[in-house]
């Protein structure tokens, strides 16, 4: 759960830089350690629907680029 | 449960940001959906307080907590059925895509290559592993396919034979790879599960944590590029057209796809963007998974 916590803080606390896009300066480093879990991401629309209907839980949509200026390895 | 898809993957992953927004096309895009994957239960926007709060009622809340108190209470509508080992595995539209998104998150990538019939059966019998308690949002996941993925040894050092599970750390940039680990398809859950937990544990204690900026930075100098499906940019005025605003540095706001180019003129050395003043440390990251399942 803290790792959770973690999480939806850093998503949250981003929210206003979200609305008007953050710049690459902005970004500092993930509150999360290194090899600790994260976020279990379904990341293709088809496995993500099936596993909600299978379990019926409702989903948690996000769609973001994993790049920043066409630099890969950001997400 | 949750799903982050790329927006710049594919034509049909920014239709669905632009269903969320109205017609118009940014990075980013939140919602809260039914399990049916289309009745939306809360509003929708291009950040979390923008588009998780609910439309009305109690939990429409000022900031973090709003955003969380919906979601929460969204989640108990709804009752939970078959069980948590049973979740669907995660996978990868490609290979490509995958050793982005584990190089961006800093996890581990395993990578399934074998025969259909194989990943079938891998598809279901690895359910119980990757809902383990110790292995569960450490790792990304994914199956190879045929015509997407045919190049991947092209982008991975050392691996052996034809398939096998492959646990492979992504370099910095996400475009190439290294074998930690490799077993057979048919290695048992014990033995996968042993193998996973020891080159986590290795990788934890090599990997440094990213400074996203210092990262960019990096990538300009190196003139890194990934080409990704769609051409950078975003349509806010939803015309159906790619703003093109001189200056933009956000995420996704670069070169065209298939365009290779340094960083913008006057920023290559310069003086830190946004509201850090000289001295102070990063802050915290504004767009950034962790959390837990």
């Amino acid at each position: 759960m803290k790792a959770a916590h973690v999480f939806w803080i850093s998503i949250f606390s981003g929210g206003l830089a979200l609305a008007q896009g953050p710049r690459p300066d902005d970004l500092g480093a993930s509150p999360q350690p290194v090899g600790e879990a994260g976020v279990a991401w379904y990341t293709t629309w088809e496995t993500a629907r099936a596993e909600a209907e299978r379990s019926n839980r409702p989903i948690f949509f996000m769609a973001a680029a994993a790049t920043c200026s066409g630099i890969s390895g950001v997400f | 449960m949750c799903v982050r898809l790329e927006s710049y993957e594919s034509e049909e992953h920014q239709k669905m940001v632009r269903s969320f927004l109205d017609g118009r096309f940014e990075n980013t895009a939140f919602c809260l959906l039914a399990p049916d994957g289309e009745t939306r239960l809360s509003g929708t926007g291009r950040s979390p307080s923008q588009g998780l709060r609910q439309r009305r009622g109690p939990g429409r809340g000022r900031g973090d907590n709003g955003v969380v108190e919906a979601m929460e209470k969204v989640a108990k509508k709804f009752r939970a059925k078959g069980t948590k080992e049973g979740a669907i595995l995660q996978d990868f539209h490609s290979f490509r895509q995958g050793l982005n998104v584990a190089s961006g998150d800093q996890r581990l990538l395993i990578f399934v290559v074998a025969t259909e019939n194989d990943r079938k059966t891998l598809g279901t019998d690895l359910r119980d592993l990757m809902s383990d308690k110790e292995i569960i949002g450490k790792f990304h996941m994914d199956f190879a396919d045929e015509e997407p993925d045919s190049q991947w040894r092209d982008a991975v050092k050392g691996e052996r034979g034809n398939t096998g599970i492959f646990v492979i750390r992504a370099n910095a940039f996400g475009q190439t790879g290294s074998v930690m680990e490799q077993l057979p398809v048919d290695a048992t859950p014990e033995e996968l599960k042993n193998a996973l937990l020891e080159a986590n544990t290795s990788f934890a204690k090599t990997e440094k944590r990213k400074v996203y900026s210092e990262h960019v930075a990096a990538g300009r100098r190196a003139r890194v590029h990934f080409e990704n499906g769609m051409p950078y940019g975003e349509d806010r005025d939803g015309d159906g057209v790619i703003d093109h605003r001189a200056g933009r540095g956000g995420r996704g706001a670069g070169p065209e796809a298939g365009e290779r180019r340094g960083p913008p003129a006057g920023r290559r050395g310069g003086p830190p963007r946004g509201n850090r003043r000289p001295g102070q440390p990063p802050q915290r990251p504004r767009i950034r998974p962790g959390g837990t399942e």
